[in-house]
């Protein structure tokens, strides 16, 4: 999978040091990430719950209120501009245009007075000159595409009539309606059962084959980024603590935290003794420790981990991670011999 | 495509929420009633033209003061004219009054909730805060201060009661709109790049307009009572043209000798306001989404 991604094309979004911080908190809540995707590339980003995943997407969307937080530093240079410093106007040209969203909850996500076809033809008529048959017809050909049996009569539902799984599809058809250069799926499946998650996924994979967009995926569900990353970054209280090719990712972890979230996932098969789990709870944002912020519940930690936070550093093709004593197994062997 | 828009029909046991509504309203036996009076209000005054009835402003000085008879059903007024003539032509103006007066109130103060709830911020504090003043002032107060300003006429009665309702509208709207605008498909409607106008219209509007509603037919009751009041006390409809208001403003002077003159307008201001409550209120319980 790693091959078929052309690593030579230039990203279509690059994201350098992008740093968040919430109205009246003393630390960032995302605190200098970078990371890129190329087309038809799926970059998934991993962490658990607040560590800024879903802030990082709103605001590369221009969705973040002023009022609630602000970029304090970083680009993100998307089609030549940087989409942190565009004007409102020029960025809601770009949203559901070029870059596309799909949220984590399908349930609320749809409007409930309009029926589906007209949602998914408003975002083609808001971004492209067509008629209202065309657009109709768009609509359509999209539910078609997301697999909606029988998208003819479907067209006329309201929300309330379909599924989870029937929304979450409406909603990937309105993503794609423009085909966008940019995907963002924020926990696309998180509020499906396990079933319709595994459909989804490979509705968006397909998809995104088809269409060579791509796909930048949040999740926090480790069994999504094996079936769907090309690439991984794992985000951990608003660092990126380590990102390189799925397989590097999954086979050769670096950062004790990825050991731990990777080692934390419960395999199918006898079990074998209790399923591992990381010791104390991820630091609230008045409580930000200083140096590496993954330190407080770290088995390795050591003295330097408490003065500054690790730079990343390259363990292979495109697989970094931010620890001073990654490889832990050469490091601490060479300090016990 | 063909084959497949003719074969599938949308399935029958889907319920969308109108006609869920629409039944639980059917099912009200005080809706269906309050819905009847306000139905048999709005006929005969639109029927008022065409009805077999005198003319509401002819006056005659052989039946001044007459009780009810076969020849005049419900009397005659203090210059004899027929009061059943007066009572229809009456029903539209007292009907006008309440059904213009809510449409200023909803026309005026929706999108100023919208605006307000919306936005937030600054624009929301100032609307709210004048909105709070004029809350502060009781409604009729406020009506009658207005109409006395504008000067008495029927238009401007329901001008001045549009307005003295429309802080209501204003509250009402806003509060529906933070609770709306904080849901997912907001949130989604700015995501694919809408502009806040489309927002508004299209997003939030038709989500927030059941309980909109409701206070509506609920609000037409008071704009037709308060109506009643401005034209009782000569600040509505002017002589002579006729509406209940100022037909028991007249019938207050004659209460002993000719009680009649006060009766009808008294029982079908009643009525209508009753009418309009009940359907009110039967529309408040089939559009609440809570009960299913």
């Amino acid at each position: 999978m790693l091959n078929s991604a052309p690593a030579a094309t230039a990203p279509v979004l690059d994201v350098r040091n992008l740093a968040l911080r919430f109205k009246d908190t003393p630390a960032n809540i995302v605190d200098g990430i970078s990371f890129s995707v190329r087309e038809g590339e799926t970059l998934c980003i991993v962490g658990e719950s607040g560590c800024g995943k879903s802030v990082t997407a709103l605001a590369l969307m221009g969705l973040l209120p002023r009022s609630v937080a602000r970029v304090t530093s970083g680009t993100a240079m998307f089609g030549g501009s940087d989409l942190l410093t565009l004007p409102q106007r020029a960025m809601a040209d770009i949203r559901g245009n070029t870059i596309s969203m799909i949220f984590q909850e399908p349930m609320t996500s749809l409007n409930p007075s309009y029926r589906i076809g007209e949602q998914i033809g408003e975002v083609v008529l808001r971004h492209k000159r067509v008629t209202r048959a065309q657009a109709r017809q768009r609509a359509l050909e999209m539910l078609d595409r997301v697999r909606i049996p029988a998208a003819a009569s479907r067209l006329d539902d309201y929300p309330h009539e379909l599924s989870g799984g029937m929304r979450q599809r409406v909603m990937i058809a309105m993503a794609l309606a423009n085909d966008p250069a940019l995907l963002i799926a924020d926990e696309p499946t998180t509020a499906l059962d396990v079933t319709i998650q595994a459909q989804i996924v490979d509705l968006i994979e397909e998809l995104q084959k088809e269409t060579g967009t791509a796909l930048i995926m949040i999740t926090h569900d480790l069994g999504v980024v094996a079936e769907i990353a090309d690439r991984v970054s794992v985000m951990y209280a608003g660092h990126i603590v380590e990102e390189g090719p799925v397989e590097a990712i999954f086979d050769d972890p670096q950062h004790p935290y990825t050991i731990g979230l990777m080692s934390s996932v419960p395999s199918i098969g006898p079990r074998s003794g209790r399923l591992a789990t990381i010791g104390g709870l991820v630091p609230t944002i008045d409580r930000m420790p200083s140096g590496c912020r993954f330190s407080p519940r770290c088995p390795f930690v050591q003295a330097d981990c408490l003065k500054a936070h690790a730079p990343l550093s390259t363990f292979g093709p495109e697989h970094r991670a931010a620890c001073y004593f990654a490889p832990l197994e050469t490091v601490f062997a060479e300090a016990a011999s | 495509m063909s084959a497949v828009i003719s074969t599938v029909e949308p399935a029958e046991e889907t319920v969308r929420p109108e006609s869920r509504a629409w039944k639980k309203l059917k099912a009200s036996k005080s809706a269906l009633l309050g819905f009847a009076i306000v139905a048999f209000f709005i006929g005969i005054a639109v029927a008022a033209p065409i009805l077999p009835i005198a003319d509401p402003a002819a006056t005659s000085w052989s039946v001044v003061r007459k009780a009810p008879s076969a020849v005049h059903w419900l009397g005659t007024d203090e210059i004899g004219r027929d009061i059943l003539s007066r009572m229809i032509w009456g029903a539209q103006a007292s009907l006008m009054a309440g059904v213009v007066s809510v449409l200023i109130a909803v026309l005026v103060g929706v999108p100023f909730g919208l605006i307000s709830g919306y936005f937030g911020g600054w624009i929301d504090q100032v609307i709210s805060r004048i909105t709070d003043a004029l809350l502060a002032t009781p409604f009729l107060i406020l009506a009658i201060a207005l109409a006395a300003f504008l000067g008495p006429s029927l238009t401007n009665a329901m001008i001045a009661i549009g307005l003295s309702a429309m802080p209501i509208f204003v509250r009402l709207t806003r509060g529906q709109v933070l609770s709306v605008k904080t849901e997912d498909y907001v949130e989604g409607a700015r995501a694919v790049g809408l502009a806040h106008f489309a927002i508004m219209a299209r997003y939030i509007l038709p989500n927030v307009f059941a309980p909109v509603l409701v206070q509506a037919t609920l609000t037409v009751a008071t704009a037709i009572i308060a109506e009643a009041s401005l034209s009782f006390l000569g600040l509505g409809q002017q002589p002579p043209a006729p509406s209940w208001g100022s037909m028991l403003n007249v019938a207050k002077n004659f209460m002993t000798q000719a009680p009649w003159m006060a009766w009808w307008p008294g029982a079908a201001i009643f009525l209508v306001v009753l009418g309009f409550n009940l359907l009110g209120d039967g529309l408040r319980d089939a559009l609440d989404p809570r009960e299913t």
